[in-house]
């Protein structure tokens, strides 16, 4: 800790000087204090506020709050809520979408506007999740500027623990109790009054204005004595040594079964959670939709909704879910972030209303073993994010349920896109949805999109001069530089072809400088294939086009079956060669078993995965897929990358 | 776009459900001027056979007659929503279910055979499809504009599957079940309500229905361990008891009920309160 | 072509590059190649299967009749891959018409040659069963993948 002067002792009695240096500035102090019985986080107006003479009693489930008939106020050590509500909170606007009567479409986004704060009380189990959601939240290349905004100007005035809840943890996972960053203050409770701590130069100028005395060294030693001893008393029931490996090498364990039959769903670990950061958007409509005010709200991945897309859900079952959530703060948040997700404040232990505890189950899920391998660098998809406004010039179908939308954007950097990137499609009073383009042309983006919902339905209903919003392109295109100078087998099935289009537009572009390129494409029937009128033009532009559909038509004379028939007879071992497919997953799976076999390694099959999306950004958490964000990391990864996870239900 | 053509209907119910369309009072005149109210008998003598855009259907199948009709008004109408307790669910009366209806109606009415009632009042559900439903007790003013609204957009209405927890956590309310001991069926029970109940510190007692993923065993299994038995079937025994997860445990409730000479297996204090320490 | 020749051509084939040389010694004796045109009928649904047939080249057309609907076609079978396999499982009966859908080369086995051929060489068969096994099979996880229906739009779909 950075002291200029060394620990400052402030007596008990003269708290309230603290106080009136936080409150000044128009700062809203926000700390512990109960409430009906309760201990909530909230405004404290001064220290007869803070929870004078209460300690809690915490276990599976349970929660108390009993007097001690003493004048100690930080031994309540924590309760249901953390500084997640005040930096994160539930309910945030995002900003407002409007159609226009000229059918013109606007956004504006709600700027960030932070009250003042100062967190008195922070414990070092949430200052280690408050340096975890500065990491997620706003240490990538998208940033929650709410969040941001919240945090830079907020004063944490940080309170080491001298006493431990029965759950604790933090110092299994290295984030505690020991305050040591992150903070501008730390106080340390003793009997007759507190020694005072600055971790900042914000911090330096209180100390040096708070009515203390230099702190003795007895004083000194009793703080960190009592500190240690909350160590101590711990023990080491999670052990954190090579857990990230451990776990996921358990992914079919039957204890997920076991603890799914007790397991609610109820998402109430999740809310609790301070460093759970998984959101959805709820819209908020006038009656006749032109008006829409989107708002950010706190969601779970334990939710029905929360992995469903058009034709099901990637984690129907609790046990799926369970699974993803502890997989996911135990091991995948490393992959992503560099640090585990938890920071061992035990509120899911507690607040759990049939008190599972993540301790017992990392023990019977994961018992300790050995370490990990680096999982392969991500090359960075650096693209905007921005809200633009788009116009359509005009639409035809391509089949019965699928139409190809010509886009016109204002804004040239949205065609500056590359093969198999998608875009968010905004409009007023929907969803957000994800398509992929088509094509980026000259002056115009291309989507074919299919009817699957009323969402869609709406956007392809839309006539030429219509507007919608437009964010993108995202993602992680087609390694398209890969295939130069080799051989490539591109398989499609069904609207697959349409994210694959833009890499045979750069095939033609450039045709000399690949080898052999083979497309080959399955529909369900003829009248289902899209692009036909450019079949042609591929072929002659020496691109081998194979078509193969499920169900034929009277006059249908090509051939039918499924598509991994087209590669049957298919030698690619003479050659290093590429692979690229897309299509519902159960085709790609039988695709790349057959591409393996035919002589495609898997390091060299790329394949397009679908999810949940709702930001498209990597910040609502919604399209994880095992330590990936599909909309951010993919949504083309190579198979060798994906391993295990690719074709494993529930994940 | 034309303006949709609704209509509110009742089977057995309390008309709570279609009083929540009314109780929109700031919205009234602007829900007028964009839908049609061509049959709403709780709040105009205009009537109407269909056909209907939207039919909102509130109360449970009892009667014969009853079930008659929703045949004939799923015919006439476009998409059908059922509203309430007891549409979607059975509600109260479903509780009759495990009682032996003909010995009460022979009990109660000098001349039973002029009474025709089924043995179960059942969700509208178990007769006809429905296109959506709206859970409650009465419904959410709130859910019930939202399903308007979605009807004008054309996007699907915002009527979230999860648990009410989340609504609490959001709003910041501290766990009646963890830090009160009440016996609170929050975290079984579908959203919507704005978590009314626990904002007044008393347990959820699931008028809005079983949720998705609703675990009743497990949660069953624990609030026995922290009270005494019956008492925890009983919670099972309201509004939605006959709902497939919550039937089983409120059947245990109701067994020998209204069953002449019968014991009744509910507990006399009837506590459901918060926990007794504090 | 000699017996020689077609145990070479067979030993082009998918079906054929994975039986034993021996085996595909043996087929050949009774094996008779043939050159068809686009519309020739090599199988009749319903009618008694009296051979068994691989193709080396061109494409096949897998078709059955339905009452009220005429004719639909199944799938089509690539070079490589067999037809006829009723041939040599009970009742002999076939399943399904075969028609050319482009001039093609076929190896076609008389059936009761072939079953008597089986029964006699117990190598033979312990070879040539699975293989035709492995193509029922085939065949079978690929109807079922046609069934799945992957590509249809979502059933999920609602009317708002």
């Amino acid at each position: 800790m950075v002291t200029a002067g060394g620990p400052v002792f402030l007596p008990r009695e003269r708290l309230d000087a603290l106080l009136d240096l936080l409150h000044e500035g128009g700062r809203t102090i926000v700390g512990p204090t109960v409430r009906d019985g309760n201990l909530v986080l909230d405004e404290l107006t001064g220290v007869d506020d803070l929870p004078v003479g209460w300690r809690d009693e915490q276990s599976p489930g349970r929660f108390r709050l009993v007097p001690t008939g003493g004048s100690r106020v930080f031994d309540v050590v924590n309760g249901q809520m953390s500084p997640k509500q005040f930096v994160f909170p539930p309910k945030q606007p995002v900003g407002t979408m409007q159609r226009d009567a000229d059918r013109a479409v606007r956004f504006a986004a709600t700027p960030p506007d932070p009250p003042r704060l100062a967190l008195l009380g922070v414990r070092a189990c949430e200052l280690a999740a408050l340096a975890i959601q500065d990491r997620v939240l706003a240490g990538g290349t998208f940033v929650d500027e709410d969040y941001r905004a919240r945090r830079e100007s907020a004063l944490v005035v940080a309170a080491q623990c001298t006493r431990a809840s029965s759950g604790c943890f933090c110092a299994s996972m290295g984030t505690g109790p020991e305050v040591r960053s992150g903070h501008d203050l730390a106080l340390t409770e003793l009997d007759e009054g507190f020694v005072v701590t600055a971790g900042s130069p914000a911090g330096e100028r209180l100390v040096a204005r708070l009515p203390g005395r230099p702190a003795t060294p007895a004083e000194v030693a009793q703080a960190a004595a009592d500190v240690a001893a909350v160590r101590a008393a711990q023990g080491e029931p999670v052990v954190i040594e090579g857990l990230r490996d451990r776990l996921m090498d358990q992914l079919d364990s039957p204890r997920w079964q076991e603890v799914a039959d007790r397991c609610l769903a109820c998402a109430n670990c999740t809310m609790v959670c301070p460093t759970c950061f998984c959101t959805s958007t709820a819209i908020s409509s006038d009656l006749d939709g032109t008006v829409n005010v989107a708002e950010r709200q706190w969601d779970s991945c334990f939710n029905a909704g929360f992995a469903k897309v058009a034709g099901g859900n990637f984690r129907p079952e609790r046990s799926d879910r369970y699974r993803q959530w502890l997989t996911h703060k135990f091991a995948t948040w490393v992959d992503q972030f560099g640090m585990y997700g938890c920071v061992g404040c035990a509120r899911c232990i507690t607040w759990c209303p049939v008190g599972i505890d993540v301790r017992e189950e990392l023990a019977a899920i994961a018992p300790p073993t050995v370490p990990a391998e680096q999982m392969p660098a991500r090359p960075a998809a650096a693209t905007p994010g921005r809200f633009e406004v788009v116009t359509l010039r005009g639409s035809h179908h391509e089949t019965p349920d699928t139409t190809t939308l010509h886009l016109v954007p204002s804004e040239p950097a949205l065609l500056a896109g590359l093969p198999g990137q998608f875009v968010m499609v905004e409009q007023p009073g929907f969803p957000s949805l994800p398509i992929s383009v088509s094509r980026f042309g000259p002056d115009e983006l291309i989507l074919t999109v299919r009817a699957a919902g009323p969402a869609t339905a709406a956007l392809v209903a839309e006539g030429p001069g219509a507007q919608v919003g437009l964010r993108g392109p995202l993602g992680r295109p087609w390694p398209v530089e890969r295939a130069l100078g080799r051989d490539l087998v591109i398989v499609a099935g069904g609207i697959g072809l349409a994210p694959l289009r833009p890499v045979l537009d750069a095939v033609m572009a450039n045709r000399d400088r690949f080898g052999e390129v083979v497309l080959a494409y399955g529909a369900r029937t003829p009248s289902d294939r899209l692009f036909t009128d450019e079949h042609a033009a591929w072929q002659a532009a020496g691109i081998e086009l194979g078509q193969i559909v499920d169900r034929a038509e009277p006059g249908w004379d090509g051939r039918v079956g499924v598509v991994t028939h087209l590669l049957d007879r298919r030698d690619f071992s003479r050659r290093p060669t590429i692979g690229m497919v897309c299509g519902p997953e159960r085709m790609m799976q039988a695709t790349v078993a057959v591409l393996r076999e035919r002589g495609v390694a898997p390091e060299r099959v790329f394949v397009s995965m679908e999810r949940h999306m709702q930001c498209g950004i990597g910040l609502c958490g919604h399209c994880q897929m095992g330590p990936y964000f599909v909309c951010r990391d993919g949504p083309v990864f190579s198979v060798g990358e994906l391993g295990e996870l690719f074709g494993k239900e529930g994940v | 776009m034309a303006t949709p053509r609704v209509g509110v209907v009742k089977m057995a119910s309390c008309d709570g459900c279609q009083l929540t369309l009314l109780d929109l009072e700031d919205e009234l005149l602007a829900l007028g001027e964009r839908f049609e109210l061509v049959e709403f008998p709780e709040a105009t003598s205009r009537r109407s056979d269909g056909p209907y855009d939207v039919l909102l259907v509130e109360g449970s199948i009892s009667t014969p007659e009853q079930a008659e009709q929703i045949v004939e008004l799923r015919a006439r109408a476009k998409l059908l929503v059922t509203i309430g307790a007891c549409a979607t669910a059975g509600g109260i009366q479903a509780l009759r279910n495990w009682g032996d209806e003909p010995a009460w109606r022979a009990a109660v009415y000098p001349d039973a055979e002029l009474i025709e009632s089924l043995a179960h009042a059942t969700p509208i559900h178990e007769y006809v499809k429905v296109d959506a439903e709206l859970r409650g007790c009465p419904i959410d003013p709130g859910q019930l504009l939202e399903l308007l609204t979605a009807l004008r957009v054309g996007r699907r209405p915002q009527l979230p599957d999860e648990a009410v927890c989340l609504e609490c956590k959001r709003l910041g309310r501290v766990c009646v079940l963890v830090a009160g001991g009440a016996p609170c069926l929050g975290p079984l029970t579908q959203t919507g309500c704005g978590a009314l109940c626990p904002g007044y510190a008393r347990a959820c007692y699931a008028c809005f229905g079983p949720r998705e993923q609703a675990n009743v065993a497990s949660l069953g299994r624990w609030l026995e361990a922290e009270r005494s038995g019956p008492g925890v079937d009983r919670l099972f025994a309201g509004f939605t008891g006959w709902a497939p997860p919550f039937r089983e445990r409120a059947g245990r409730a109701m067994s020998g009920f209204g069953t002449a000479g019968a014991e009744a297996s509910v507990p006399a204090d009837g506590s459901d309160g918060v926990d007794d320490e504090r | 072509m000699s017996a020689d020749g077609t145990a070479v051509r067979l030993s082009g084939t998918w079906f054929g590059e994975a039986l034993s040389a021996h085996a595909r010694e043996r087929l050949a004796t009774i094996a008779e190649a043939h050159r068809v045109e686009p519309g020739a009928v090599l199988v009749r649904e319903g009618a008694e299967s009296d051979r068994l047939g691989i193709l080396v080249d061109g494409l096949l057309s897998l078709r059955v009749t339905v009452a009220g609907r005429g004719r639909a076609t199944l799938m089509t079978i690539e070079p490589g891959d067999v037809f006829g396999w009723s041939a040599v499982v009970p009742p002999y009966r076939s399943t399904s018409t075969v028609v050319a859908l482009q001039p093609s080369e076929v190896i076609v086995f008389d059936a009761e040659r072939l079953r008597s051929l089986l029964r006699e060489d117990d190598a033979l068969a312990a070879t040539v069963y699975p293989r035709i096994l492995g193509c029922v099979s085939r065949r079978l996880v690929a109807t079922r993948t046609q069934l799945l229906d992957l590509y249809a739009r979502d059933r999920e779909y609602e009317p708002w």
